[in-house]
């Protein structure tokens, strides 16, 4: 079976100079949602471009589909779908009107288009507002019609470049259902963007990190987080005291404990966290010191940004979501 | 290519109507000029009366039967040049809100874009210079107006050669506009090229003035601007003209090459600016 998406060595530089994407090299299976992570100017949506046509690669190259984007762009073209970062819809035009001249762009006849967009503006709770002005839709509905635009043609593969940016938290857990339903009704693999680390960890099947410019790594969320080694053990106890470092370190799979965090708590990778507790409860037990909670989570997608970059993903998505804009 | 092409067109007569007072400017902008220019520029009444007035009058102006008349289809040409000037701006603003950037991913053939464009905002520019026409005439029924005066002969070829000119002129202006919406991504640059434009074009015709009033060297520019060639070939087919150098034929051979030339830079300006950077 051909691989959705297949990028060698796939680089960007505008002729301003910027190299906005370096060697990248990936490939995404049929029918997985595969997300691509990376914080403010990472070169998402460079790479998003170049694999939809919209961009031309000046090094390397990718198959959408099994065939060459910079080759045959208009055979790329008819295969997938794009949603874009900002809205591309007509404000005059009603919701099914913007459908309908989409479609006809893709040389649907209206005999073909207009069952497949009544279809989608159900599917999409945008039956009510179908025959008004997209003017006056909710954020959350504009959202909504750009991705019926991007899938009215029924495309093989989905392109999403940060489709929930500017979504409250409802919004986007309500967006992830979608996407796993509309794979669900139909063969389709869906290659997202996004700089929600949690979007990536919990919608995708795999996700890379990219960062200036370079993929980072590629794998499961899960994967990623393993590589990392083990789990993180919290430990909390019920009165300060420096006794319980010691204790800690004793306790055979614990090598280094952190300092304790402002809530108390002692932070330490261990291999199994889940096996790790009752050994803890014990030794603490024997050496007489009370705890108040002892818990073990697996890393997070954050603790492995960290490790990669040495820096905190969360800075980024901060200064993000502080009145960043983005430029077309 | 031929869906794509009526799904260009149809989303352009959606944004249309969907703005009344741009719909009404249609049909108000033709009627207010003829009314106004028309009836206070009646240069007839320079002239001194009685039948030598009319004899220089009518050698004045080739053949049309008085001011007014040859007024009203230098008129024509003047609406379809306005209705022209806003056709770049559908382009200019679909690149600011990134409509562009979804048209440039789909997989239309761009000619088919373009095709579609040029249609529907030559289409625009053309009927409302036969709203325009077909008001001066009925001027005539209005008491105290002057209208329209056309010979009673006109045969259908002059009236196809007619339309024609008028079709090659929307085109070629039409044409003019998008290539400035190809071209430029400002909108006040948009809009100050076309303020330089548009009178400019009217006043080195002959649209508003006799050619043989003007100074020579401007009479040269007059001779090859676009729409004193459509204007001549109106006059010539709608009055009892005489003192034209050419028959209509010959100044719609030089429509054709202005249209073809115009048509020819803009697709090329089309293509470059949907072209993948
Ligand atoms: N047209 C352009 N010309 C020059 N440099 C550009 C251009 N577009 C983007 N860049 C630069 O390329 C780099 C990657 O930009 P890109 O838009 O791909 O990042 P992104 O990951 O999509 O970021 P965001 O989260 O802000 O959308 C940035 O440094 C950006 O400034
Ligand atoms: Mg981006």
């Amino acid at each position: 079976m051909t691989d959705a998406i297949r990028t060698d060595a796939l680089g960007k530089t505008y002729p301003t100079g910027t190299v906005a994407v370096k060697d990248v090299t990936l490939t995404v299976r049929p029918g997985e949602i595969f997300g691509f992570l990376g914080p403010n100017g990472a070169g998402k949506t460079t790479t998003i471009s170049m694999l939809t046509t919209v961009l031309r690669p000046t090094s390397g190259r990718a198959e959408v589909d099994g065939i060459d984007v910079a080759r045959y762009p208009g055979r790329v073209r008819r295969r997938i779908g794009l949603v874009f970062q900002r809205s591309t819809a007509d404000e005059v035009l009603t919701g099914r009107e913007n459908l309908e001249v989409a479609a006809g762009l893709y040389g649907l006849s209206p005999a073909e288009a207009r069952p497949r967009i009544r279809e989608l503006l159900d599917h999409l709770d945008l039956g009510d507002a179908a025959d008004r002005r997209v003017r006056g839709y909710s954020g959350g509905m504009r959202r909504r019609l750009e991705i019926a635009a991007g899938i009215v043609h029924s495309p093989r593969i989905l392109f999403l470049d940060e489709p929930t940016l500017g979504l409250d938290p409802q919004g986007r857990a309500e967006f992830w259902e979608f996407v796993r339903d509309l794979r669900r009704r139909q063969e389709l693999t869906v290659f997202l963007t996004t700089h929600y680390l949690d979007e990536a960890d919990r919608l995708a099947d795999r996700i890379s990190i990219i960062d200036h410019g370079q993929l980072l790594t590629t794998g499961t969320p899960g994967e990623l987080k393993d590589r990392l080694g083990g789990d993180l053990l919290v430990v909390r106890p019920a009165r300060a005291g420096d006794g319980i470092v010691r204790v800690l370190e004793s306790i055979p799979g614990i090598a280094n404990v952190d300092p304790p965090a402002p809530d108390g708590a002692y932070r330490m990778h261990v291999a199994r966290g889940e096996s790790m507790v009752p050994s803890v409860v014990r030794a603490c037990d024997a050496a007489g010191i009370e705890l108040a909670t002892v818990s073990a989570r697996s890393p997070s997608l954050d603790d492995v940004f960290l490790t990669m970059t040495g820096r905190e993903y969360r800075e980024n998505a901060d200064a993000l979501e502080n009145g960043h804009t983005h430029s077309p | 290519m031929y869906r794509e092409f009526v799904t260009v067109l149809r989303r352009e007569y959606l944004r249309w109507v969907r703005v009344p007072i741009w719909v009404a400017s249609y049909f108000v902008v033709p009627i207010l000029y003829l009314v106004l220019f028309g009836q206070a520029f009646n240069l007839n009444n320079l002239f001194p009366t009685g039948p030598a007035g009319e004899f220089y009058v009518r050698q004045a102006l080739l053949g049309a039967p008085n001011y007014f008349s040859y007024f009203a289809v230098g008129m024509a040409a003047f609406v379809t040049l306005t209705a022209t000037l806003y056709a770049g701006t559908g382009i200019l603003f679909d690149k600011q809100l990134g409509i562009h950037q979804r048209t440039v991913a789909t997989p239309a053939p761009r000619t088919a874009l373009f095709a579609g464009s040029l249609t529907f905002r030559a289409f625009m520019a053309a009927w409302p210079a036969f709203l325009s026409l077909g008001v001066a005439v009925l001027f005539l029924r209005v008491p105290g107006l002057v209208g329209l005066s056309v010979r009673s002969s006109v045969s259908a070829l002059g009236l196809g050669e007619v339309l024609l000119a008028e079709a090659l002129l929307a085109l070629m202006f039409t044409a003019v506009f998008l290539s400035f919406g190809y071209l430029l991504d400002s909108n006040e640059a948009y809009f100050g090229i076309t303020s330089l434009l548009n009178l400019p074009i009217l006043f080195t015709s002959n649209a508003m003035f006799p050619q043989s009033t003007m100074p020579a060297w401007l009479q040269n520019v007059t001779a090859y601007n676009p729409a004193s060639l459509a204007v001549n070939v109106m006059r010539e087919n709608l009055f009892n003209t005489s003192g034209y150098p050419y028959p209509p034929g010959i100044y719609l051979l030089g429509l054709f090459a202005w249209a073809a030339a115009l048509i020819g830079i803009a697709l090329y300006l089309s293509a470059r600016a949907l072209r993948v950077p």
